[in-house]
């Protein structure tokens, strides 16, 4: 059953509802002495809607899942099923072709057995449709009479149906919690289940990094899980590299724009500075990878650097930094503004001339902004994905050499998980460690920064 | 007592002036520098991707002209479909028409050099125009992938002369190739096009859109207008502003965990990338939607109480209108985002090559940036031109919507 279907007729029988109820109240308040009844019809028809489209519509979702399971099994236990093979990919991917076919989705499919399948999918499909389509409706009828008993000229309609709407933004708000944890859990869950098979010393103090995902997960070789090359990589091109470019460059252009810089050059510098930071981080990769890398490498061989690779630490760093520049720039830009006039004009009063005033005054009042922004920044880096992948290599390299490739968190996880492993192996489950990792470590990055931050506002307060 | 004073301006401190004076101007033009440098990287960077990307929106196009009327092709009756259309065409034999007339009209072995999928071409324009079956034309058709690279100036070299001599006698140009803008994703660069992913990307924002906003905008009204004063909104208010921090590759971790275990067999459906990049779209939504609400004073809300409104129709006839202009821009700014996130979607399996435009939620589909990125690993020189111009496509949409949030901002900015 396609999901639009529940949702019209939640939305249809809501409205009649709706019609209904609002009518019956009319009723009343035209019986009612001088018109007047506890509630506006309007919000009776709301309290009947909802009663008869929420339960409805919450029904359907859980009958999704739970139907799910129970044609499955139906199938199952079909005589047609018996041929299936055991279990694996190839048992997996016939059901899901069968499944198609019998929505409709598909019209060719590669399995040849998976046609036979199809006639009991949609024979369970139709059969526990209909079944979950009777329960709605019984749901739905239970909703409109238990609001529809309780109708009465003194019923206080709006306060209930606000009730409700309370609870809806209460449960909106719910879900930032919800995805909190749901990150937090699955993170845990499947790093648990890796550090069950390497340990987490191996993972956390290792040296070698070169997972193998055709290995047998019977036996792992812990020796082959050190993430240690990863966090240097991660570290060297996100907050090294990158950052070499963005502080300087990012603090130069907020102090000139501050200080120095015309209205008009302000009004028009500050926008283009954010459309650096607009730019789709894919874009800043294919340039990095198609532009920057080569030039470095040209470059690097032309001063006799001789095994140069077109995949080079610097190339991201460098590109990476220049996303980070607006970033940078605009913490900077803030937290400069945040310092008093009067110290400036103070400074300047004394004799000092403008630079001077920056570097001893104002950089110094501003400087736990500054640094707040920094770490934010850092912790952006750190978790930027697409740069790397497409300019930095899979190739795990311990070095301070910035022409040699290396790879960073990131790459790996995108590299461990684009590939066709399958659950439960080692080489899957450890890119849910390097995230569970990575994680951690960005949200330590903007606490940190917070509570600078929130620290240095108060001095001037 | 007629000790003299040291005038003031002595040499040393006429010297350390100048120095004084010397470093302040360098200090002003490194600031300078600094903003030099980065909006010149900028413009490097549109420069290489536009000047690499206009020929992406063209494609090495062959003159073949086609005594149709002498080759007794026909297209009677009701045709239901372009395939139906391309099926009874190839039944008549139009694919060696087509070659037979390249041959005649270019030469033997300019003919080969003919795209393998041009004839389907010639069906669509004779699916669209069938009185074109009782003339002459001339169409333009794709060259071959290998022609197309030595007209191109590399590739093959051997085939180079004859594509100067083919774009000599004018029957070999680059033309304005309207299909990138209407045709899928394919192997062959000459006949690729960007509008599958164009679609997969719309269809994943809207799924964003419709989950992300509502959830967005009812949070901030709860946490600004309702909430209590105590620890669980304290816990709402901490997460939500560690979502808006954290790298959008842990939400693909998340969403392949999570979602593609609850639906399996919608994986690369623009349902599963839109939920996932919802969940990421969502904080960006509530924090800026707070303000928002946050700027419309308190006397709206006291106006409205003491004429006798309930809390929540306050919030739902007063503020919320008022704040909503705010609201939106945040909402195209989260949305922007969205639209050029790749990392999550890579790990919820939105890599496939898919070939036809997706017509639903649950159809394989891919995404604009995704495209980009799937484009970039091939070593064709054909497909780096193609992957500039669609990352001009994408641009162009950022820039549009980033334009629309600054006109809203402009447009509804109130001081109260």
């Amino acid at each position: 059953m396609s999901p639009v279907i529940p949702f019209i007729l939640a939305l249809g029988l809501g409205l009649a509802g709706w019609l209904v109820a609002r009518a019956r109240a009319w009723t009343f308040k035209r019986a009612a002495p001088h018109g007047r009844i506890a509630a506006l019809p309007a919000y009776h028809g709301w309290y009947a809607a909802l009663w008869i489209a929420v339960p409805l519509l919450l029904w359907f979702l859980i009958w999704t899942g739970v139907s799910g399971q129970l044609v499955l099994s139906h199938v199952l236990a079909s005589p047609e099923a018996q041929a299936l093979p055991d279990f694996g990919l190839r048992r997996d991917a016939m059901l899901i072709e069968a499944r198609n076919i019998a929505t409709g989705d598909a019209v060719r499919v590669l399995n040849e057995e998976s046609y036979a399948l199809a006639e009991p999918f949609r024979q369970a499909m139709s059969r526990y449709n209909i079944i979950g389509a009777l329960i709605g409706l019984l749901i739905a009828g239970a909703g409109a009479a238990w609001a529809f008993l309780r109708l009465k000229p003194d019923f206080t309609a709006r306060t209930r149906v606000e009730r409700l709407v309370l609870a809806a933004l209460l449960i909106a708000s719910l879900v930032a919690i919800l995805t909190t944890l749901g990150i937090f859990v699955t993170l845990v869950f499947e790093t648990i289940r890796f550090f069950g098979m390497v340990s987490p010393i191996d993972f956390l103090f290792g040296a070698q990094w070169n997972p193998d995902p055709m290995s047998t997960s019977s036996s792992p070789d812990g020796d082959r899980y050190g993430a240690i090359p990863l966090f240097w990589g991660t570290l060297f091109i996100g907050a090294i590299i990158a950052m070499i470019i963005a502080i300087p460059l990012g603090m130069m252009s907020a102090i000139y724009l501050t200080q120095y810089s015309s209205r008009t050059l302000r009004k028009w510098v500050k926008p283009a500075l954010e459309i650096l930071a607009g730019v789709p981080t894919v874009v800043y990769g294919y340039f990095a990878a198609l532009t920057i890398a080569p030039a470095i490498r040209d470059l690097a061989i032309s001063l006799g650097y001789a095994n140069a690779s077109s995949e080079s630490a610097l190339a991201a760093g460098l590109v990476m930094g220049v996303m980070i520049i607006p970033f940078v720039s605009s913490m900077a830009d803030d937290s400069i503004a945040a310092v008093p006039q009067a110290m400036r004009d103070g400074s300047l009063a004394m004799g000092a001339t403008t630079n001077e005033t920056i570097r001893r005054v104002i950089v110094p009042a501003a400087l736990p902004g500054i640094v707040g922004g920094i770490m934010l920044a850092i912790s952006r880096a750190i978790g930027e994905t697409m740069i790397v992948v497409m300019a930095a290599s899979t190739a795990a390299n311990l070095s301070a050499n910035p022409l040699e490739s290396m790879t960073t968190v990131t790459v790996q996880i995108v590299a461990l998980l684009t590939g066709e492993g399958s659950f439960d192996h080692p080489a899957t489950l450890a890119a849910f460690a390097l995230g569970f990792v990575l994680f951690m470590v960005t949200l330590a990055l903007n606490f940190i920064a917070l509570r600078v931050v929130k620290r240095f506002r108060e001095a001037y307060e | 007592m007629n000790e003299t004073l040291p005038p003031t301006r002595t040499k040393a401190f006429e010297a350390r002036l100048k120095k004084r004076y010397a470093a302040e101007k360098r200090f002003k033009m490194l600031g300078l520098s600094a903003i030099v440098f980065s909006i010149a990287v900028l413009l490097f960077l549109l420069a290489t991707m536009t000047i690499n990307g206009i020929g992406g929106f063209q494609r090495a196009e062959l003159k073949v002209p086609i005594d149709f009327p002498a080759m007794g092709l026909s297209l009677n009756g009701a045709v239901e479909d372009q395939t139906e259309a391309e099926r009874r065409l190839s039944g008549q034999g139009l694919r060696e028409v087509v070659q037979f007339s390249a041959e005649e009209a270019l030469g033997e072995d300019a003919a080969q050099h003919l795209n393998s999928e041009a004839w389907r071409l010639v069906a669509h324009d004779i699916y669209e125009e069938p009185g074109m079956l009782q003339r002459q034309e001339e169409i333009w058709l794709p060259a071959s992938e290998s022609l197309a690279s030595a007209f191109a100036g590399d590739g093959q070299t051997d085939l180079q002369p004859l594509a100067k001599d083919l774009e000599e006698r004018g029957v070999l140009a680059d033309r304005f190739d309207v299909g990138f803008l209407s045709r899928a994703d394919a192997t062959d660069p000459q006949l690729v096009g960007i509008w599958g992913a164009l679609k997969g990307s719309m269809l994943t924002m809207l799924v964003t859109l419709l989950l992300a906003f509502p959830i967005g905008v009812l949070a901030a009204l709860y946490l600004e207008e309702y909430a209590p004063k105590n620890r669980w909104t304290d816990v709402i208010e901490v997460s939500i502003n560690n979502l808006a921090a954290v790298p959008s590759i842990i939400f693909g971790l998340l969403g392949m965990a999570v979602f593609l275990a609850i639906f399996p067999s919608f994986r690369s459906a623009p349902l599963i990338g839109g939920m996932t990049l919802a969940l990421m779209t969502m904080p960006v939504i509530v924090i800026s939607g707070r303000n928002a609400i946050k700027a419309v004073p308190p006397s709206i809300r006291n106006g409205a109480l003491a004429v006798g409104a309930s809390p929540v129709q306050v919030v739902f006839h007063h503020v919320l209108p008022l704040a909503l202009p705010g609201i939106l821009t945040g909402t195209i700014i989260g949305m922007a985002r969205a639209l050029g996130e790749t990392a999550p979607l890579l790990l919820i399996g939105m890599r496939a090559f898919v070939a036809t435009p997706p017509s639903g939620f649950t159809d394989n589909a891919t995404v604009l940036p995704m495209q980009i990125f799937l484009w970039s690993d091939e070593i064709d020189r054909g497909f780096v031109e193609r992957t500039s111009a669609a990352i001009i496509v994408l641009l162009v949409f950022l820039l549009l919507m980033n334009g629309i949030a600054i006109y809203l901002r402009n447009r509804f900015e109130k001081k109260w």
